[in-house]
């Protein structure tokens, strides 16, 4: 078999992660520095009205607001989001301050011995008492966003049917659980602030950073350092942690270093989005779905964040991978006093495809038809109309991908075989079918303008510059075949250093599954041009910047148009048995098909689909989060649960070739792809064993026992 | 700031223990724990601490005559490589945290702990296990059931030391064990079982039950027990509907981050139900 | 109080006057700058702390320095230098077990413990013996694969 760009290649970067040489931000220990420790919020709403303090010790600092140089505000989609906290804090673990010092011990007394005096105010602490709202605690009417597009003519098309199916489904909170907790390090030397950490996305946070500081743009730095995992979680959130330790590395002249500990990152950072969705469907007379309404609300928490793009995509996606000639998608993202929501793997769309997914389930089971072959009937094809009216421009392989998965995992007679199971173990199988827009929606590509630049070093050698980071996905290999192949040099002879504001040029950040896509076409043409050129010089660089293809048409005001310029495609079948005694259920074995295009690295792929469908099946059971009084009442490893290789299935996983031509040697996304559809399938496998429905996750142990049938 | 003790003996850590209010230490795995305050910072131990785990007299296992004794410091690995364990105590030992845990965590410190939820404590409840405590005025011994007074309280006096758990080697039927975890590994017990069965000639001549983490101690009740003793077999599941209801006013558990009241309540009755109508688990 | 505590670390005799009831995690990360140790959680859940205690696999954040006296410690720095190390971690490349990398040295000693009694594990076996190392990345099946590839390798040379 010829080596193709997909043959696996040994990751770069395994040796020295595997020997423990590898430095995560908390490894490094620059001399004089000192720790941060951070003050927060025990309440979900309240007015501070005096803070207490015991003497400080020379050499240690309390840094606030007042330390603020510029705004009190981390750049994002809204100006609401404080570094420090003002007079109002509006979730539990809002930073309030920073006590920092050289010694760990004295940081963590002086912290403990200071005395907040609030004046406790309402706090909303739920979805539904911050529609209801007559206090808003944003805005008008606490909602962050609104979003509503149609297709076709739902409205006379529901007045016109007979048979309308309605549906709730919930979605719970999510942790992203990165082995490394979060954590930078901030120096301010001769007037420059540099701010080197765990991250997903350096621009964002330089971009923060001058807002927050004021200084001249060369005088602000940000260096990722290796990162232990993201999966969005570490998207935003830096930002904020960045301000803290650039507003002490100011104030104090010293390196400053805040690493979160466990607990404290499960009970402060931001998680993926609870979701309440309320789906109707027009069935006709010949079982077909004609009219779909979903109405989505996610509980943004109490800043806006990235809420009002989470959103976005969750409406994007809330028609799933149907089509329905007449559609309606409307949502909201709710502003409550819960700690803030945020990016995780998927950012909107798992939520959206629990609930189609299971709403397609639901009619299936209402009209008595079979849920696949109901399903099966619905499926889009190449030219059919998207949820915002564009089309399907590329070919779709969905349904052979569909009949691989059945193949695999033997779906249709086991779907019989189980429906006949009447003893204590019931065995059930699902199914999931699923998309994922690749890039940022719209023309938000075009709005970021990543630039991405290859420098030849050497007549052999060469090196990426951009500020996509590796996070474990495998960047740091996929980027570096693209140049290498494109090159014809080996990919030892690439190099990709950790991102670093001062020396890469800004190709976007590493989220929406846009890295492989969007910058790594943006490589691939540059290494064909320097290719050309190469003899010209013995070091020079040629950069490239993100055109928007013209015929990608999209209206931000109407959200009419190409969603997306590309879409990944996936299928997966989850088995499980359910122990009735006691509600147990065991995943028995996974199988999934998907369609990224091409892949850079078979592995590198594999360990994305792999790692994706098991933290969807925990979305799905056992990752419960739930608040009390504003605070997750799961906030530390031993009562947030995620897999460990004992509870995690084999999963069985090929691909389909379907080569994206504006994609690097044909490649689409794939960081995100695999999480959207396991959930589903999951939910369904466990109804399917059970003869129930199930409309929110996680499935419960605790839920399923009180549904007995006596 | 607290001192430690390092005894070299046991003679030398009863002694210690005599004179000084101190926290004996075994595995370290629950105290470090409960007593953790973060990176960086020295665990909040408010009394001094006597390390005992490495102390020769009590991390031995004998089998003799079929009678089992485990030192109180044996880390639950070695319980589960031993040829003698039971097979019931060796399946708990083997579910308590994960390898690395198993290799410092102790029998002993799960008992003195006395969490509701400890993993080995309804298979010594069934096991009818005695404890050794030794002070230096001398030996006593104590059935495991009434070692408990409480979540975190135990009988176990300022001077003493538990040194030895023992018990008979069983001989029964059937047994079964279930914990129900958070999770397949690595995981709190929502609810843990143990259960043995003795049945000869028709009549079931032995019977044993215990349930753990749905009561502020280990539920085990001899007198629900003697109701089935010496019945017929065929006769037992008419007797199952009274008998689950007096387990029923036993068993209190709570709602907490890891479940709820009802399904530790409802689980722990099928569990019951299940193993003696049927001998699963 | 502090103390002086003797231990053996990495094949050298070393002291340290600390305070006995300090983690060995901070003893290591802070004291021997042995940053190959990780902290995940702080609680003996991650495993990313792991190292060999007289030769048994144990999380270094539940043990108390005080507990050690006289005990051989070993950390992934030192056995790395070793021909088990690299059947292990060629295994993990091959098999595309590394991903963001913060569980691998936890996976790896995890996975020396297991071979070193068990040549030869089968599915169950490796799975039980990576339970206390948790992977956000991977969704451990690929870990798995690396560890039944280094058994193969190893031909029980351990």
């Amino acid at each position: 078999m010829k080596n193709t760009i997909s043959t696996p290649v040994d990751r770069l970067d395994g040796p020295e992660k595997a020997s423990g040489r590898a430095l995560y931000i908390d490894d490094i220990r620059p001399d004089g520095m000192l720790y941060a420790r951070t003050l927060r919020a025990d309440r979900p709403r309240a007015r501070i009205t005096d803070i207490r303090f015991p003497e400080i010790p020379d050499g240690y600092f309390i840094v606030d607001r007042n330390d603020v140089p510029s705004h009190n505000r981390i750049k994002m989609l809204e100006d609401d989001w404080p570094f420090f906290a003002e007079e109002v804090i509006n979730h539990v673990g809002e930073p309030i301050l920073l006590v920092v010092g050289p010694d760990r011990e004295k940081v963590d007394s002086i912290l403990r011995a200071i005395e907040v005096i609030y004046a406790d105010l309402p706090p909303v602490l739920t979805i539904e008492d911050s529609l209801a709202s007559e206090k808003p605690i944003f805005g008008d009417d606490n909602c962050f966003a609104t979003y509503q597009f149609q297709k076709g003519d739902p409205d006379s098309t529901f007045k016109q049917s007979k048979t309308i199916i309605k549906g709730e489904f919930r979605t719970g909170y999510h942790e992203q659980a990165y082995m490394e907790p979060q954590g930078l390090i901030g120096t301010y030397t001769d007037g420059k602030l540099t701010v080197t950490g765990s991250m997903q996305c350096p621009y964002y946070v330089k971009n923060a950073m001058l807002h927050l500081t004021g200084f001249p743009e060369d005088q602000v730095q940000i260096v990722q350092t290796t990162t232990g995992g993201a999966f969005g979680g570490k998207e935003e959130y830096p930002s904020l942690l960045a301000g803290h330790v650039a507003v002490a590395a100011i104030k104090t002249g010293k390196p400053v270093k805040l690493i979160l500990e466990r607990g404290e990152d499960l009970a402060v950072t931001t998680k993926r989005h609870p979701s309440v969705s309320r789906y109707r469907s027009a069935v006709d007379e010949n079982g077909r779905v004609i009219a779909m309404e979903a109405d989505i609300t996610l509980d943004g928490g109490a800043y806006a964040g990235l809420s009002a793009v989470v959103l976005q995509r969750a409406l994007f996606a809330a028609i799933g991978v149907y089509n329905i000639p007449n559609v309606t998608v409307r949502g909201r993202v709710m502003a409550t006093n819960q700690v803030p929501s945020g990016a995780f793997r998927g950012f909107g769309a798992p939520q959206a495809f629990f609930a189609v997914e299971m709403h397609m389930e639901q009619i299936a089971s209402e009209l008595g038809m079979n849920p696949l072959t109901f399903k099966e009937i619905h499926l889009v094809k190449q030219g059919d109309r998207t949820a915002t009216n564009s089309v399907f421009r590329d070919r779709t392989r969905i349904r052979e991908m569909l009949s691989r998965v059945l193949k695999m995992s033997g779906y249709r007679k086991k779907e019989g075989v189980f429906a006949s199971h009447k003893g204590r173990f019931r065995s059930g199988i699902g199914l999931g079918i699923y998309l994922h827009g690749c890039g940022f929606t719209g023309k938000g590509e075009d709005t970021i303008q990543g630039t991405a630049t290859i420098r030849k070093l050497a007549a052999d050698r060469a090196e990426i510059l951009v500020s996509n980071v590796e996070m474990g996905q495998g960047a740091q290999t996929t980027l570096r075949k693209i140049v290498a192949t494109t090159l014809d040099l080996p990919v030892q002879n690439i190099e990709y250093p950790n991102p670093d504001t001062d020396l890469v040029p800004n190709s976007g950040p590493t989220v929406a599954s846009r890295t492989t896509i969007i910058v790594g076409h943006l490589l691939e043409s540059a290494a064909k041009e320097l290719k050309a050129r190469w003899d010209e010089s013995e070091t020079f660089s040629v950069s490239k910047s993100y055109r928007h293809p013209s015929y990608i048409e999209w209206d931000q005001e109407t959200l009419q148009g190409d969603a997306y310029p590309a879409y990944s495609w996936g299928v997966v079948a989850v088995e499980v048995e359910v122990d009735t005694l006691v509600y147990e259920t065991v995943v028995k074995r996974v199988w999934a098909v998907h369609d990224v295009g091409v892949a850079i690295d078979e592995e590198i792929i594999r360990g994305q689909v792999e790692g994706g469908i098991l933290q969807a099946l925990g979305y799905a059971s056992i990752e419960v989060m739930e608040t009390g009084n504003g605070a997750y009442l799961q906030h530390n490893f031993t009562d947030y649960i995620i897999p460990t290789a004992v509870d995690a299935p084999v999963i069985v996983s090929e691909l389909m070739d379907n080569p994206y031509e504006y994609g690097p040697f044909g490649a689409k996304c794939a960081g995100e792809l695999p999480i959207a559809g396991a959930a589903a399938a999951y939910a369904a496998a466990v109804s399917h064993a059970l003869d129930i429905p199930i409309h929110e996750i996680p499935v419960k142990p605790e839920t399923l026992i009180k549904g007995l049938k006596q | 700031m607290v001192r430690s003790y390092h005894p070299e003996t046991l003679e030398e850590a009863l002694e210690i223990r005599s004179k000084t209010r101190c926290i004996p230490y075994a595995g370290g795995t629950d105290l470090m724990v409960r007593y953790r305050r973060g990176p960086g910072l020295v665990p909040g131990f408010d009394l001094p601490v006597m390390f005992i785990g490495q102390l020769p007299e009590i991390t031995q296992i004998h089998e003799k005559n079929g009678e089992f004794s485990i030192g109180t410091c044996v880390p639950y690995s070695d319980i589960v490589r031993h040829r003698h364990s039971p097979e019931i105590l060796r399946q708990a030992c083997s579910l308590i945290g994960a390898p690395a845990i198993q290799n410092l965590g102790t029998m002993g410190g799960n008992i003195c702990n006395a969490s509701p939820a400890g993993d080995t404590l309804p298979v010594l409840a069934v096991l009818d296990a005695s404890l050794t405590l030794q002070s230096v005025s001398g030996e006593r011994e104590v059935s495991l059931l009434s070692f408990f007074k409480g979540p975190g309280k135990t009988l176990l006096r300022n001077d003493e030391l538990l040194t030895c758990i023992h018990f008979r080697l069983p001989h029964f039927s059937a047994e079964g064990y279930r914990k129900i975890g958070t999770r397949k590994a690595n995981a709190l017990s929502k609810i843990a079982f143990a259960g043995f069965l003795l049945k000869e000639k028709g009549l079931l001549s032995d019977v044993r039950i215990a349930l753990g983490a749905v009561a502020p101690t280990i539920v085990r009740s001899r007198e629900l027990e003697n109701r089935l003793i010496g019945q017929p077999v065929s006769d037992i599941a008419e007797l199952m509907p009274d008998l689950l209801n007096s387990y029923a006013k036993l068993i209190q558990p709570i709602t907490d981050q890891r479940s709820d009241a009802n399904y530790r309540k409802t689980v722990s009755l099928r569990l019951i139900e299940n193993f003696v109508l049927k001998e699963e688990s | 109080m502090n103390e002086t505590i003797q231990f053996e670390l990495n094949g050298e005799n070393v002291s340290i006057k600390t305070s006995p009831m300090r983690r060995l995690i901070d003893v290591l990360r802070d004291d021997f700058s042995a940053t190959c140790v990780k902290e995940g959680c702080g609680e003996g859940e991650c495993g990313a702390c792991s190292i060999f205690l007289n030769g048994k696999l144990a999380n270094s954040c539940l043990v108390a320095v005080g507990s050690i006296k006289g005990m051989s410690v070993e950390t992934v720095a030192h056995f790395q230098t070793t021909p088990a190390y690299r059947v292990i971690e060629q295994a993990f490349s091959d098999a595309g077990s590394v991903q963001c990398g913060f569980c691998t040295p936890g996976m790896v000693l995890a996975a020396y413990a297991l071979l070193k009694e068990n040549v030869d594990p089968d599915e169950t076996d490796i799975r039980e013996a990576i339970s206390g190392n948790l992977c956000r990345c991977t969704g451990y099946n690929m870990i798995v694969d690396g560890v039944k590839l280094a058994a193969k390798r190893g031909n029980g040379k351990w």
